[in-house]
């Protein structure tokens, strides 16, 4: 593996201000523009059948007039204890030296397993053979590939724009620096939300947001110890 | 078909003049169009360009790579099908060089893309073969085309070119530059603005308040206390992407400092769920409400600057009936107080007010803010509001078009979708009907389009050169691009459509280009290659003009046009509810419906996906037996929709919003006959200062149609809501 840094490996985190985020939803265009994520159709879609790797959850506190809307943004929390990689009978998911939890599309053969043990319900199925009508596959990112019909996808921390990174890094061989993988969401991010970095860089920004008071993970209690690190709305 | 045929390529057409990418390790200079040569697989180039999905004008940076695509050729009677090579366009994101956007870009901005490589894109020009109205169009050249669009723009012209009406929308570029600059040579009225997204009412109260020309720029980034009124400015507002940025950095940039906002608003807007306390106002009591918190302010003795301000508005505030303003607003006294010291207690107060929902005293409610202001000290100050800068592109201001309209004997319509933006009652089908002749530069079949005798499609905004200024920043600014990828259809910019039908009917018209824009405004160290290399510019106001000039420019005020007044909002027809329809930060005005990345984006309030609900309040829905999902009938005077409802915790009792971006009868195969549209039974009610129509004054009545299967969720808080459980 081409790292920047030779000495230690990147272990990759994200963090999301959620006093800063505005549950616009560019991140989740951004995802599919980035990953060439299948597209629905209505009928599909009353079937739940929908493909997002980035949803923006919505929670309703209170009654009216004391209403309190919280957005959150979800994603794979690319769990150290992943539940959805131990139960893959075909080992199509699993964890690479950089910590992130990868889906190898072509050993996967749909047992839904990984889905079904995801406490965080991020992994999406493809129920059907994506399709973009002429010319729509113009927009397709050529370092993403497709996934046919059957296949479970999810985030990948746009593992593409790290690699890229990381080899322009060993090209230059100087390390990768703070804040230069920007995963699509991220990068998109009207509000500044989102922050991607190495978690084993003790000065990188989500390494100091991770010790910050306000840092929280989402069902944490489960032991999947996420990578995603939520900052809680300041009060 | 062989397979030599079929990996047959085609070279893509050759180079133009020369321009930079921007940005990354990968940059280098490649010619405008690419030609096939030069595109290494895998190799990205970044352009600079601009979005042109709202009137913010962000400047973006498009990710350029190689694609193919299917086409046709046909020769010597034979039909081929090959595969192209081509520069495709991957990926829009902001251009971190530009001051709007600062790299960064909402969903419909990126969305963008979809609209480039839409499949229902118009191929070429085409004319009418049917009944007006039908949408059945025959392929016509552009020859042909431009003759007889100037030939029937001639006959009208000649019996008096006031006939002739140009509708448009409201971004401002070289593109609306243009046509203005046509409107003028054939002697036509200024083209009309035909949007539920105008900010008239914004422009009149700047003007009004403190003679200022164009929308002000609010320093929220540097702000510590915001209480925002009427104006959802992190969704479908003035600015979203620049205004979030600058929201993010209010809440979290600064140690020790977190900006609080405060947000008074008839519904439960993306921006009334991030701040941190949400007044929920019964629509139109905005100039009420604002009275209320002028008059509180100056009570309590927390407004420093009081004396600032004009002495017929500083007694209007005084003589107003208190108990009778805070009672119009629907909000415990108790908890307007508390707000309202907050604010003037903050050590860096800002009002910002604005009209996401217009009513009929949209224009007070904006003017009384910017006395607030006035009276705070918050104006022109860092962290306050800030006066616009000179635009490099002068907006279009006329906004009542219905009346012109229906008089026009020729009607040319540009970026701008009148029979879907205006109500039924604003008779615009009658008058397209009418009319002697209808022109559309539209990309893709709209609604209007549809009742056109002839469409000169328009290049996509990333296929030709554009510039644009934004609507509000904080500087003169222009953001632009170049024409990086061959345009995929026989199209044609809208300037040199214009251009090439004036002279056609031998009328004097020469389109003013982007350069020809940008240089007089140029500081001596900005050169024009380095603003098409950056995508555009900006020019502080010291450098634009001299200290003596600025001091002119300065706010007039001492001198209002007018005293502030505090008007009851007015609403027609009758019906225990109002409908509000609103502007989604997916949909907007509804001119991205056709894009299946914003279809199948969930909404915000609903998490609804490829439709759009009506939001009724849980106690309504009681009362009337409807539960989420189910269909409801809505009716005014004007007509009747019928839509699914959902039942949403934080709608204001009594008030019906909805998104606008559904119903569209032509609009590609993604739009097309999907959902309904509220702007349709809108009455006509017009906000009487600027002309602009009143969008939240209508009543309508609620019925309950019975179960439907018309709202896809994509995730809802209780599992009862999805039947089917997967994602």
């Amino acid at each position: 593996m081409a790292t920047g840094n030779p000495v230690k490996p990147h272990r990759w985190g994200m963090v999301i201000d959620l006093d800063r985020c505005t549950g616009c939803e560019a991140c989740v265009v951004a995802c599919h523009a980035e990953n060439n994520i299948g597209m629905s159709d209505p009928e599909e879609a009353a079937r739940g059948r929908v493909n997002h790797w980035i949803r923006v959850d919505r929670y309703y506190e209170g009654e009216f007039p004391d209403v309190k809307v919280k957005y959150q943004p979800v994603l794979c929390q690319h769990c150290d204890e992943a539940p959805c990689e131990p139960v893959c009978p075909v080992n199509a998911t699993y964890h690479n030296p950089e910590g992130l939890n990868v889906q190898v599309y072509n050993r996967c053969v749909g047992t839904f397993y990984c889905a079904n043990n995801c406490p965080y319900t991020v992994r999406s199925f493809n129920w059907f053979d994506p399709k973009w009508p002429e010319p729509m596959q113009l927009q397709h990112n050529p370092d993403v590939s497709i996934r046919p019909g059957g296949v479970m996808e999810k985030c990948t921390f746009c593992i593409q724009k790290i690699k890229r990174v990381e080899e322009q890094a060993h090209a230059g061989s100087r390390p990768v620096a703070d804040g230069e993988v920007q995963p699509a969401c991220v990068q998109s991010c009207p509000a500044e939300a989102m922050v991607f970095g190495d978690l084993n860089d003790p000065d990188s920004k989500v390494s100091r947001f991770a010790g910050d008071g306000r840092a929280t993970k989402l069902m944490e209690e489960l032991g999947t110890k996420p990578k995603v690190i939520y900052l809680e709305k300041a009060r | 078909m062989e397979r030599r045929n079929f990996f047959k390529i085609l070279s893509t057409a050759s180079a133009g003049a020369l321009a930079t990418g921007c940005g990354t390790d990968t940059d280098k200079l490649i010619p405008l169009l690419v030609p096939e040569q030069d595109l290494i697989p895998g190799v990205e180039y970044w352009h600079p360009s601009v979005c042109t999905s709202c009137s913010s004008g962000c400047g973006v940076v498009a990710r350029v790579m190689d694609g193919e695509r299917i086409i046709e050729r046909s020769t010597e009677g034979k039909t081929e099908k090959l595969r192209q090579r081509l520069a495709a366009v991957k990926k829009l994101e902001g251009n971190p060089l530009d001051q709007v956007s600062g790299g960064r870009l909402c969903a419909r901005g990126q969305a963008g893309v979809q609209a480039l490589y839409n499949p229902d894109r118009l191929r070429g020009p085409l004319k009418r073969s049917g009944v007006r109205g039908e949408a059945t169009f025959q392929p016509i050249s552009w020859k042909e085309a431009i003759a007889e669009a100037a030939d029937q723009l001639m006959k009208v012209k000649n019996e008096g070119a006031d006939r002739i009406a140009l509708v448009t929308g409201t971004v401002s570029s070289t593109r609306s530059l243009a046509l203005r600059g046509f409107a003028k040579a054939i002697g036509a009225p200024e083209p009309l603005v035909c949007s539920v997204a105008s900010h008239a009412a914004e422009r009149k109260a700047a003007e009004i308040a403190l003679a200022w020309q164009g929308l002000p720029f609010y320093d929220i980034a540097n702000a510590r206390h915001i209480l925002s009124v009427g104006a959802d400015f992190l969704g479908g507002w003035v600015s979203p992407v620049n205004y979030a940025r600058q929201f993010g950095a209010f809440r979290q940039a600064r140690t020790e400092i977190r900006g609080y906002l405060a947000h008074a608003e008839s519904r439960l807007s993306i921006t009334a769920a991030a701040a941190d306390q949400w007044l929920p106002l019964k629509p139109g009591s905005e100039a009420q409400f604002l009275g209320a918190v002028g008059r509180i302010l100056l009570e309590l003795n927390l407004a420093p600057k009081a004396a600032t301000l004009p002495p017929p508005v500083l007694a209007a505030f005084q003589a107003l009936d208190l108990a009778s303003f805070i009672a119009a607003t629907g909000i415990e006294e108790r908890k307007l107080r508390a707000a309202v010291e907050q604010l003037g207690r903050s050590e860096g107060p800002l009002v910002l007010a604005g009209a996401s929902t217009i009513h009929t005293n949209s224009v007070d409610a904006i003017v009384a803010s910017h006395y607030i202001n006035m009276m705070l000290g918050t104006i022109g100050t860092p962290g306050g509001m800030q006066a616009p800068p000179k635009s490099a592109i002068d907006p279009l201001t006329a906004v009542k078009f219905s009346e012109s309209l229906a008089q026009a004997r020729a009607i040319i319509l540009d970026e701008a979708n009148p029979l879907y933006t205006a109500p039924k009652a604003a008779h615009v089908r009658e008058s397209l009907m009418k009319a002697g002749f209808v022109l559309s530069f539209a990309t893709t079949l709209d609604d209007s389009a549809a009742w056109a005798d002839i469409i000169l499609p328009a290049h996509h905004a990333l296929e030709g050169e554009l510039a644009v200024a934004p609507a509000t920043a904080a500087h003169l600014s222009l953001a632009m691009g170049g024409s990086f990828v061959q345009p995929l259809y026989d199209t044609q910019s809208v300037p040199a459509t214009l251009a090439a039908i004036a002279s056609v009917m031998k009328v004097t018209f020469q389109p003013a280009t982007a350069k020809e824009i940008a240089e007089p405004l140029l500081p001596k160290d900005l050169t024009w290659e380095t603003v098409v290399r950056e995508g555009g510019f900006h020019v502080e106001a010291a450098a634009l003009v001299t200290p003596a000039a600025r001091t002119k420019k300065a706010p007039k005020a001492a001198a209002p046009l007018r005293a502030v007044s505090f008007s009851a909002a007015k609403f027609e027809g009758d019906g225990p509810f109002l409908l509000q329809p609103y502007l989604s930060p997916q949909h907007h005005e509804g001119a991205s419906a056709n894009l299946p990345w914003l279809q199948e984006c969930p909404d915000p309030a609903s998490s609804a996906v490829w439709s759009l609900p009506v939001e009724i309040d849980p106690v309504t829905a009681q009362r009337l037996g409807i539960a989420t999902g189910d269909n409801v009938k809505l009716e005014s005077a004007s007509g009747s929709i019928t839509a699914p409802a959902y039942i949403h915790p934080g709608a204001v009792p009594g008030v019906l919003s909805m998104a606008i971006g559904g119903g569209h009868q032509h609009f590609g195969r993604f739009a097309s006959g999907r959902g309904v549209n509220p702007l349709e039974i809108l009455a006509l009610a017009y906000e009487p200062a600027t002309g602009d129509l009143a969008t939240g004054a209508t009543r309508v009545r609620l019925t309950r149609v019975g179960p439907g299967k018309d709202l896809i969720q994509y995730s809802a808080h209780d599992k009862e809501e999805r039947p089917h459980g997967h994602r």
